[in-house]
């Protein structure tokens, strides 16, 4: 009896520890990285390269980026790229959410980095606008413009308008700095103030609240100079003309 | 002008004749000055129904204008106006303002455009032009009556009078223009406000104190704040330095990746700045050299500084370099160091003025 207990924890440890053929061949990740890697070979390896080690002059190498970076350009559809060009434009998704959160399984348990952390929408009741507000212009206004509606950079390159993005997405951008914007970590701008800034952002850029009319389009005063010379005054000039001719 | 009426064939009418309506000497008054009303014609008779209804038109637009002012005064000073994120009457404020005021002078106009195009008489006036110079008499009469008033104020004959009153009057112009002009007029060489910042070294008796770099609210900054690629507004940690009274004082420190910073420290140092950098943390000055806007726009991939006022681009890795755009000078760096409680400080003060440039720095 011994002797078989024995045999019995020793084959056990054996086949433990032992490195078998078999293990080899089995995928190193489990559950959704595995189903991201398998997405990925096929969609984004051309340009990443394998195990996303990037390839020379197609695509940077994505170790250490983070499933936040992937949230951001993938679930946004900034990638896969169209084609090579100054900066990845906002398109419809090319993966549905959950091969996004798949994606971005697997690049995070390639070389880890930032996560957008679960449940950004339940803290926004709570949030201060007031120092979103300050947050916004102080950090995001100079690139994003004052309205949200985004601006020119240098080269092609621009900032986006925030206007389509998701508190997620909002996140997921401050957390990764996706293309030349500039990364803003939890210990810049703490998770608290990331909350705050995306309430304003949502509540008060996005939802379009402007309490004097019209906005057109939120360029500021040049449509507004433009809109007033050419609707403005042709009004003008058709009523004296209505005025003249009546007399 | 008598001559003119005449030369038309008209004569003067007698205004000493009480038989003259009151029309006729208003006519005869503008003949005078050589205009001629040619026609006139009522446009409503005298108490007819037209005239009644025109005139209650005219009162209606009035009164409109009235109660639609009197409404703007009224929302003016009571209709609740400050701003809510979740809003209900206040977003009414601005269009209500802007809709009474805009009836109200578009009554007041067309009140005023009735009156004018229906109520009053329609009447056409000629008025001759006056081509050639006027008579030589009257020409010459002008003349000596100028020169006759100079001769009789005596400032010929006694030029005293004439320096003196100017002597006078001179000091009391300036009087004027002193509290309006002297409010423009101030040596900035005082306190040599356009060289320094906020950042410059507090000497207390002879104890140099370094200035932190403080976020807007007035945190200090700690290295590991910041990752690669990564940016931070800091002001001077002096009283009152996130404010106004130091807006020339706004600096971006911006954490390098490793490689770029490596090629910013060599450029820092062939330009003679060994050790303004700190680890790969670097920083310029916010406010742009071309005309003072805050040249923010970080590009985190290129090493751009970017102003988006006239599209000046900065290369930060080579010493803020100006690369394409207006501007002509590299933005001014702040030479950092991190202090013993591991906060970033400013070594010393900017070594160049900051923002745009200005007389003795052309």
């Amino acid at each position: 009896m011994r002797l078989l207990i024995a045999l019995t924890l020793a084959g056990g440890v054996y086949a433990a520890f032992a490195p078998s053929a078999q293990a080899q061949e089995e995928p190193r990740f489990s559950g959704a990285a595995a189903e991201g890697e398998a997405l990925f070979d096929v969609g984004c390896v051309t340009c990443h390269g394998r195990s996303a080690g990037g390839v020379q002059g197609r695509g940077p190498s994505l170790v250490g980026v983070g499933a936040a970076s992937v949230e951001f350009q993938v679930g946004t559809g900034r990638m896969p790229l169209a084609r090579q060009e100054a900066q990845a434009m906002r398109k419809p998704p090319q993966y549905s959410d959950e091969e996004v959160r798949q994606l971005a399984a697997y690049i995070q348990e390639i070389g880890g980095g930032p996560v957008v952390p679960d449940g950004i929408g339940d803290q926004l009741g709570e949030a201060d606008l007031t120092r979103g507000g300050e947050l916004f212009r102080i950090n995001c206004s100079q690139c994003h413009a004052f309205g949200g509606g985004g601006g020119a950079l240098s080269s092609g390159k621009y900032a986006p308008s925030l206007y389509p993005a998701s508190d997620r997405t909002i996140y997921a951008a401050m957390l990764s700095g996706p293309q030349n914007m500039p990364v803003f970590g939890d210990s810049q701008l703490t998770p608290e103030q990331k909350v705050d800034l995306i309430a304003y952002i949502q509540q008060v850029v996005q939802d379009d609240r402007d309490p004097g009319g019209f906005n057109l389009g939120r360029y500021g005063p040049s449509t507004e100079g433009l809109a007033i010379f050419l609707v403005g005054i042709v009004v003008l000039v058709f009523a004296s003309l209505w005025i003249a001719g009546k007399s | 002008m008598t001559a003119r009426t005449e030369r038309q064939g008209r004569p003067p009418a007698d205004l000493d004749d009480p038989g003259l309506t009151r029309f006729e000497v208003v006519r005869a008054g503008a003949r005078r000055d050589d205009i001629e009303i040619v026609h006139y014609e009522p446009q409503v008779a005298a108490g007819s129904k037209a005239e009644q209804r025109l005139a209650r038109t005219v009162a209606v637009l009035f009164l409109v204008a009235a109660v639609a002012a009197t409404a703007f005064l009224v929302v003016y000073v009571w209709w609740p106006w400050r701003y809510r994120l979740v809003g209900d009457i206040e977003e009414f404020y601005t269009p209500l303002l802007g809709v009474t005021l805009g009836v109200a002078l578009l009554a007041l106009g067309f009140g005023v455009l009735v009156w004018g195009k229906k109520l009053l008489p329609k009447e056409v006036s000629i008025q001759d032009r006056h081509d050639e110079p006027s008579p030589t008499d009257d020409r010459r009469i002008a003349a000596q009556t100028m020169l006759y008033l100079a001769d009789e104020l005596g400032v010929r004959r006694r030029p005293l009078l004439g320096v003196s009153l100017l002597a006078g009057l001179l000091p009391v112009g300036a009087v004027a223009a002193a509290p309006l002009v002297g409010g423009l007029i101030k040596d900035p060489h005082d306190d040599q406000e356009l060289f320094r910042t906020g950042f410059a070294p507090a000497d207390d008796n002879g104890a140099i104190t370094r200035i932190r770099l403080v976020r807007e609210d007035g945190r200090p900054v700690r290295p590991l704040e910041i990752l690669p690629g990564g940016q931070v507004t800091v002001f001077p940690g002096i009283p009152h330095g996130v404010s106004n009274a130091h807006a020339d004082s706004v600096t971006l420190l911006i954490r390098l990746r490793a490689e770029d910073a490596l090629v910013a420290r060599e450029n820092n140092r062939e330009a003679g700045k060994q050790d303004w950098m700190w680890g790969d943390f670097i920083a310029y000055s916010k406010i742009c050299t071309h005309a003072g806007c805050p040249a923010s726009l970080y590009e985190q991939q290129t090493n751009r500084l970017l102003c988006p006022c006239h599209q000046s681009q900065f290369l930060i890795t080579d010493n803020a370099r100006p690369i394409f755009g207006p501007a002509s000078r590299p933005l001014p760096q702040l030479p950092i160091e991190v202090d013993d409680e591991g906060f970033f400080v400013a070594t010393s003060d900017y070594q160049e003025p900051i923002g745009p440039d200005f007389w003795e720095r052309p």
